[in-house]
């Protein structure tokens, strides 16, 4: 569907470079997205996708170089300007980030904060539309029955589910992914991807996510960006990449993410 | 291998500059290692100087045993207690004064724990002004705040009361709140933040939920300690227990007195069983502690969440009709149900609201009482500082009265906390019983209110230092014994364990790696618990323990010695600092 459209680059990143004076995040990065796209950023550990996802929302700032998100330049934004861009780019954590003594429905809630002026506490502190809205996200994400229940009270992929029904809550046009799945078991790590990826097909978002697993990547995003030390080393659509091909590329055919990893590293030296 | 070593550790503090990769990881005996036992050498020293400088000897001793052995024998059958009518009025009117005085101290530090906390100050110069207010409040003493506002009310008023706890509570509830706010899980708050939350939304919907427990926590422990020091408040004549107590012994009534003290010591031991059971109900909500109530909910949480596991796999998300939800299904649901947790919630509030209705209605607080024309001359007459009368010389001297009664009775609480508390720990301890025993002792002696002992040492023995030396030294080991067993319980336990492996005794075992890995925790508890001890030796000297505090009591009362006040306060504050900095000192060079 998205691939008839004419491309349209919501994200534009040109030569960034994010030097934290102990450690190099970036180095030079450019990388465009087109509306609809579905980018997968794989990596080791320490290879710079966090710090590369957050400069997308502008929570850092490149230390040279232009990141450029649904035509807005993100590091010149004033406060005000950043929050309204950032309430049209939601974003997903690896460890969920929910707030653990507010229920689901409440923490779905906050991810409107940005719809609404003045601060927030209490489920009757948010328009009645609002609720109605949150209601029918965490229907959409299979957990409707838990609404009232403490967020810390779900399982880890129930959590995650409750994070992308905050996001939704946002109306979002991008959606950024931080290794969504790398603290669930494979079960919930399956479920939490499908819902990502039916969700971005129904709603028409961009999608940028950050993986461990190449296994995963492979099977599930349009493109795939490879980082090694704050560094873009590959850029590839997904659909020239069979499997078999993928382990052509990584060596011989490996058992677990690990070795995976450490073969993909391999490669991308 | 030393290379990679060298790199991942690197890799683990990025904000330090990596080692340099030659450098073998040995600790090296650091200037400030050295220097900062000398520092503690030193504290201890004054210790032992101010033990010694007390005049403690076998002659007071015979005076003091003489004199409390004559008041015990006169007044054993002559107590008497207030009837139960004024019973209660007083009793209403002392809690309504501390549930106000906390419940205004409560309210101001939410936005200048704000202000303080690292990672909420909206700007360095607001963080350092935050912390200043916290500092300065703590410093001045409630029983100065009531002698030198109770100016500007009509006589018997509680106002002053309120305000004197109002203001002095700020310091400690603030301190204590901004510390949790800097230790909360940022993520939420990011969350928040990277769906456009203004700071204010941030704050509200991911930081306050997260600390929500433990403010309310502090400020029961801060109400716990005001209703302890009413009966302070009530020599500065702040009308309930402590100024019936007061006025009895003024009239040498020492029966009555007496009767009211007791009353005052059972209203402390019942308040803190209810505000400590409060407490541990709010952790129970929040179970992340290691206390035996945390492990329960714990448990039972897990239980919960293994019961909806298959639940919440049944409810598979690819299942789930995407969009266009219908929205008549859901107003059904936009009410929320009485779930346990609600009902407890609200039941709570409503008790809340309830008690403090009740202690506005207690407390008789009545704007009348305000004198307007008294308001601006009392205000400005703290201005400009001034030695006043005294002079430099005698107020210095007396300061050091008040630092040795607070390092006499400091040096003295932690040889019998460091010996009970061991015992408290459960790795320390040879068995449970004793472990248990230690537990009971160490909560005994943290229920005495050790300011009303002061009090009723000071007026059966006489005025001067040692009763307050004494009160705050059996006092500080019930704190600091519980501080001391619940560090070394949290010790790593790898250390104990390859000793024990390698055929140590419990002695050695203690000795080499208990005690070592928890002294830095024990250095700074001692301090925290000298700071307290000089603010409560300041507090005991307004009454009778001499000191910086009796210049202080002597110049609040009235307008024109007012810039004295100030000026006591200000080397109040430095004292406070200049503790707090050496605290932080030696929290940094052996942590
Ligand atoms: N706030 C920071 N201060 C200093 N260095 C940082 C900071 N954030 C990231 N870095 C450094 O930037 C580099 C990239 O880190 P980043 O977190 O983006 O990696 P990552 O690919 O997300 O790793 P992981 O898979 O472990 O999450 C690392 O070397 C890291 O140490
Ligand atoms: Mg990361």
């Amino acid at each position: 569907m998205s691939t008839t459209t004419r491309p349209a680059p919501v994200i534009r990143v040109t030569g960034v470079t994010k030097d934290y004076g102990s450690a190099v995040g970036l180095r030079g990065v450019d990388l465009t997205v087109n509306r609809g796209e579905v980018v997968v950023l794989l990596g080791l550990s320490g290879s710079g996708k966090s710090t590369l996802l957050r400069h997308l929302d502008g929570l850092e700032r490149p230390s040279s170089g232009e990141v450029e998100v649904l035509g807005e330049s993100v590091p010149r934004l004033r406060a005000r300007q950043l929050r309204r861009l950032r309430g049209r780019v939601a974003m997903i954590f690896q460890q969920f980030e929910l707030v653990p003594s507010l229920t689901v429905l409440e923490n779905v809630l906050t991810g409107a904060v940005g719809q609404l002026r003045g601060p927030r506490l209490g489920l009757g502190s948010y328009p009645r539309s609002f609720r109605l809205r949150a209601l029918a996200h965490l229907e959409r994400v299979g957990l409707l029955a838990r609404a009232y229940d403490r967020a810390d009270r779900l399982s880890g992929g129930q959590q995650q589910r409750v994070a992308i029904a905050r996001a939704l809550m946002q109306d979002p046009e991008i959606l950024l992914a931080d290794e969504p799945v790398a603290s669930l078991d494979p079960e919930s790590s399956r479920q939490v991807m499908a819902l990502i990826r039916e969700i971005a097909a129904d709603d028409g978002l961009t999608v940028v996510c950050s993986l461990h697993q190449v296994d995963l990547a492979l099977g599930w995003g349009d493109r795939v960006v490879g980082l090694r030390s704050g560094e873009i080393v590959l850029d590839t659509p997904t659909a020239g990449l069979s499997k078999t091909k993928a382990m052509e590329i990584y060596g011989r055919v490996t058992t677990s993410t690990a070795e995976l990893q450490l073969e993909f590293t391999g490669a991308l030296l | 291998m030393t290379a990679t070593l060298d790199r991942a550790s690197a890799s683990l503090a990025p904000g330090r500059p990596p080692a340099s990769p030659i450098a073998p990881p040995r600790r090296r005996v650091s200037g400030a290692r050295v220097a900062g036992w000398l520092a503690i050498a030193a504290l201890l020293g004054f210790g032992v100087y101010s033990i010694g400088g007390l005049g403690l000897d076998a002659s007071y001793l015979a005076h003091a045993s003489a004199k409390l052995s004559q008041f015990f024998g006169q007044t054993s059958n002559t107590i008497t207690f207030p009837s139960p009518a004024d019973l209660a009025y007083l009793t209403g009117l002392t809690l309504g004064v501390v549930v106000l005085g906390t419940l205004v101290a409560a309210l101001i530090s939410v936005p200048i724990a704000y202000l303080a906390a690292a990672n909420t100050a909206p700007a360095p110069w607001l963080r350092w002004l935050g912390r200043a207010i916290g500092v300065v409040t703590r410093a001045v003493p409630d029983v100065v705040l009531a002698f030198s506002v109770s100016l500007m009310f009509a006589l018997g008023s509680t106002i002053p009361g309120v305000i004197a706890i109002g203001i002095h509570s700020i310091g400690m509830i603030s301190k204590l709140f901004a510390d949790a706010i800097e230790q909360i899980d940022e993520g939420p708050r990011t969350a928040i933040r990277a769906a456009g939350g203004s700071p204010a939304q941030q704050f509200w919907a991911g930081v306050f939920p997260q600390v929500l427990p433990a403010w309310i926590a502090t400020v029961l422990h801060r109400f716990d300690i005001n209703v302890r020091g009413s009966a302070i408040l009530g020599y500065a004549g702040v009308g309930g227990l402590g100024y019936a107590m007061a006025l009895a012994f003024h009239q040498f009534d020492y029966g009555r007195g007496f009767g009211i003290a007791i009353v005052i010591f059972a209203l402390c031991v019942a308040l803190e069983i209810v505000s400590s059971t409060v407490r541990r109900a709010l952790l129970g909500i929040q179970p992340t502690g290691r206390g035996l109530g945390d492990r329960i909910v714990r448990a039972a949480t897990k239980g919960r969440r293994a019961a909806d596991a298959p639940a919440g796999a049944s409810a598979r998300p690819t299942a789930v009709a995407s969009s266009a939800a219908p929205p008549a299904d859901l107003t059904g649901l936009l009410r929320r149900p009485w779930t346990r947790d609600r009902v407890r919630n609200t039941a709570w509030v409503v008790a809340a609201l309830f008690f403090v209705g009740l202690a506005i209605w207690w407390a008789q607080i009545d704007p009348n009482q305000i004198m307007w024309p008294q308001v601006a001359p009392v205000l400005s007459s703290f201005w400009p500082p001034s030695f006043g009368s005294a002079g430099a010389a005698a107020v210095f001297t007396a300061l050091l009265e008040t630092l040795q009664v607070a390092f006499a009775a400091a040096l003295v609480s932690l040889v019998l906390a460091l010996a009970i508390g061991s015992f408290a720990a459960r790795n320390v301890a040879p068995n449970g019983w004793v472990r248990g025993v230690a537990r009971v002792v160490l909560t005994a002696l943290r229920g005495i209110p050790e300011l009303i002992v002061a009090l009723f040492l000071i007026v059966i023995v006489g005025l001067g230092a040692i009763p307050a030396f004494v009160a705050l030294a059996i006092g500080g080991v019930g704190l600091l014994g519980k501080l001391i067993a619940d560090s070394f319980e949290e010790v790593d336990a790898g250390p104990e364990r390859a000793l024990t492996a390698a055929g140590a005794t419990r002695t050695q075992r203690y000795a080499a790696a208990t005690l070592p890995q928890g002294a830095p925790a024990l250095i700074g508890h001692a301090l925290y618990l000298v700071d307290t001890n000089v603010r409560a030796a300041t507090l005991l000297g307004a009454v009778g323990a001499g000191g910086i505090g009796y210049y202080l009591a002597l110049s609040a009362p009235q307008l024109d010695l007012h810039g004295e006040v100030t000026t006591l306060v200000a080397i109040l504050v430095v004292v406070v600092l200049a503790l707090e900095g050496i605290a932080a000192w030696l929290r940094r060079v052996f942590g």
